[in-house]
């Protein structure tokens, strides 16, 4: 039961991450029909960027080793604003630059433009940070909190409220508030949209700073747990662009639904066989695919001619 | 007739000429190995700090044959691409007579083909797979050999203390699943099966995993008190991150690899120094460790995984002693000439007859002991159980 109890803390945990990237999938696919395939760098540049942004205000040289006393909640939160600001600033230059230019046309050079802006942001950070993992203290201390017998470290709590709090927050703007509709306004219809008033342009790039703005937040809320290195883009990214997959990717709580699942399959087949998680991650896609192509809460595109 | 001679006595002039400008230039040594790049980055770059060492106090004793011994450093950053381009480089274009390196096994086994077939000596100072000294050995002359932890002997010496200091002898292995990882399970399973000892379980995570609460919980569920982990520093600091989360202290036994600094540093003091790990040399094991890494934190305070620093210098001594014996840089004399070095003392021990014909390992389980993390040190281990070792305890 313990140990039933530890697998569910454990795959909360991971899923908040997923969903919270697999988010931000869905908010630029839902306005442009793109998405950006290197959002697991952007994860990168956040955690980076935070890190740095810590070093700062400890006065340490940019590659000298966090200690746990620099990390103390309150720093921790400017630098979470600051990796989120500049990846933020990163969607922006993203849209204009790898998306704008080919969005809307036919043929896929999007997926291409986007892998190779997100390989720019990994080399810069490569350049810029050296390829070593950098540990990073979590604020709250490493201290294990237990519960009914299972363990788990602040972090992870963290991670759990931040992304359920994040992702609330979203659903209620998504549906509450003007700006919201708007959003859904264009991704149902962009002309009628335009028509109705809306600055379609203005709201697409929104679309992009938010999408990326997630990434970087997902990359600081994760690097205490698994140390910020270049390289832990993609795996995220990756089982997040799933967790999109499998919950439905034009529909935010089903991408917040399918992270959560994956973070707990994840865990779940951990307490079984280890070796087979990527398995069983993969087989689901490939079964929700076969059943319900459009995903879990997917909702079926039907092409009026 | 005459212009034939003259052209012979001028080519006989040349080479002669030729012959002595070399022998006027320095010796250069080549170091290659990881020093930025991955968790075990810190081996090589303490690796490093050692050689260069070596190399001053070479020269300051008046270098060897006469000429001075010059360092050339490269950096693979850990991928055998690299490795493989940083050898070649150093064989062609700098005419290195000897290599110390590199930092991981992978490396190694990807490059060990080139020094081979050029004739070039590799003391292996930090990799440990086992087949980096085995895979040439029944050449007619293996030029790779080791001063450093090999795998086998080191799973001899944690597998001999698991052993005698479980009490219900239930010992489980947790490994990362890369190939070090993999090679470790094996290597347990078998030492482990020497002392009549079947696991209890075997589990892996992924070499980025950060959460093997799962695994660990399946561990204690069969009933083990011991848990002998093969993983690279992170991977062991996050097990002991589950570890703890699950509330569990079983006696947790792992590699040298956990000598570096990421281990604490990801893990934090507390949980670092419950861990056992193995260790060639520590600062507090002779004098001349202790003044060697007193040296180096002179210029590096950061300096962990003193081990590599110790192994890199002795491997450079070596190689000094051999050309010294040898009477020439010449590679394959200089081999020949390892095969046969004695007496030469070096930080980690007195290296007599450290190599043969057949065994190029200079380093063995008897050479090895137990160690753990106190503060910002690594320092010998010793308790009840380490006093009674006996060197039948050691199955290999």
């Amino acid at each position: 039961m313990v140990v039933l109890l530890q697998a569910l803390f454990s795959g909360l945990a991971l899923g908040g991450i997923y969903s919270l990237v697999a988010v931000g999938f869905n908010i630029t696919h839902g306005t442009t029909r793109t998405f950006n395939f290197g959002q697991g760098e952007f994860l990168v540049a956040g955690a980076f960027v935070s890190v740095s942004v810590l070093l700062l205000l400890a006065g340490k040289g940019i590659n000298a080793p966090l200690d746990a006393i620099d990390v103390t909640p309150t720093v921790y939160a400017v630098s979470l604003v600051g990796g989120t600001l500049v990846t933020a600033v990163l969607g922006v230059m993203l849209y204009f630059t790898a998306v704008r230019p080919f969005a809307g046309r036919p043929g896929l050079a999007w997926v291409m433009s986007t892998i190779g802006f997100g390989i720019l942001v990994q080399n810069t950070a490569l350049a810029i940070w050296g390829p070593s993992p950098v540990p990073m203290p979590s604020p709250l201390g490493n201290d294990v909190i237990r519960l009914a017998g299972a363990g788990f470290v602040p972090q992870e709590i963290l991670v759990l409220v931040v992304s359920v709090a994040v992702l609330i927050a979203l659903d209620v703007v998504m549906r509450r508030t003007r700006l919201g509709k708007a959003m859904r306004a264009v991704a149902e219809n962009r002309n009628a949209a335009t028509l109705m008033g809306i600055d379609v342009s203005a709201v697409v790039v929104g679309a992009f700073v938010l999408s990326s703005a997630f990434a970087g937040l997902a990359g600081l809320l994760v690097a205490p747990i698994t140390t910020a290195s270049v390289y832990m883009g993609l795996t995220l990214a990756l089982k997040a662009f799933s967790a999109a997959i499998v919950g439905g990717l034009d529909n935010p709580r089903g991408c917040m639904l399918g992270g959560f699942l994956m973070g707990l399959l994840e865990a779940l087949v951990g307490l079984w066989h280890a070796e087979l998680r990527e398995i069983a991650i993969f087989l689901l896609i490939i079964v929700v695919l076969a059943v319900k192509p459009e995903g879990l809460l997917g909702r079926r595109r039907v092409e009026k001619v | 007739m005459d212009i034939r001679r003259w052209i012979g006595g001028a080519l006989a002039m040349a080479t002669a000429l030729a012959a002595g400008t070399v022998q006027a230039q320095d010796i250069k040594i080549g170091f290659n190995g990881d020093q930025s790049a991955t968790a075990v980055a810190e081996l090589g770059t303490a690796g490093r700090w050692g050689f260069e060492m070596a190399i001053e106090d070479i020269n300051k004793a008046g270098g060897v044959l006469g000429r001075k011994l010059v360092p050339v450093i490269r950096d693979d950053l850990g991928t055998p691409p690299k490795s493989i381009q940083n050898v070649t480089e150093l064989i062609d274009n700098e005419g290195v007579a000897a290599i110390v390196g590199p930092t991981n096994s992978g490396n190694a086994l990807a490059f060990m083909h080139i020094p081979q077939q050029k004739k070039i000596p590799v003391i292996v100072p930090i990799a440990t797979a086992t087949e980096v000294t085995t895979r040439y050995a029944k050449q007619a002359q293996n030029f790779l050999f080791r001063i450093s932890m090999v795998d086998r002997e080191q799973v001899a010496l944690i597998v001999a203390y698991a052993v005698k200091a479980s009490p219900t002898k239930k010992i489980a292995i947790i490994a990362d699943s890369t190939g070090y990882g993999q090679g470790g399970i094996k290597d347990a399973t078998e030492v482990l099966a020497l002392h009549g000892i079947k696991p209890v379980a075997v589990e892996k995570f992924g070499p980025k995993d950060t959460d093997m609460t799962s695994q660990l919980s399946k561990i204690r569920g069969e009933g083990a008190d011991t848990v002998i982990v093969y993983a690279i520093a992170d991977g062991t600091a996050h097990t002991l991150k589950s570890l703890d989360k699950i509330g569990w202290a079983p006696i947790t036994l792992s590699t040298w690899g956990s000598q570096s600094s990421v281990l604490p540093r990801t893990a934090g003091q507390k949980l670092a120094e419950r861990l056992i790990l193995t260790a060639s040399t520590t600062e507090d094991s002779n004098p001349r460790a202790k003044a060697l890494g007193e040296r180096i934190r002179k210029n590096y305070p950061t300096m962990t995984t003193f081990a590599c620093a110790a192994q890199a210098y002795d491997a450079v001594l070596l190689l000094a002693a051999a050309m010294k014996a040898a009477g020439t840089t010449d590679g394959e004399k200089v081999a020949a000439a390892l095969e046969g070095v004695t007496g030469v003392q070096g930080i980690v021990k007195t290296y007599d007859k450290p190599f043969s014909k057949t065994d190029h390992e200079g380093l063995t389980v008897a050479d090895f002991y137990l160690a753990r993390w106190k503060g910002s040190l690594v320092g010998r281990y010793e308790d009840a159980v380490t006093k009674t070792f006996t060197p039948a305890d050691f199955k290999k």
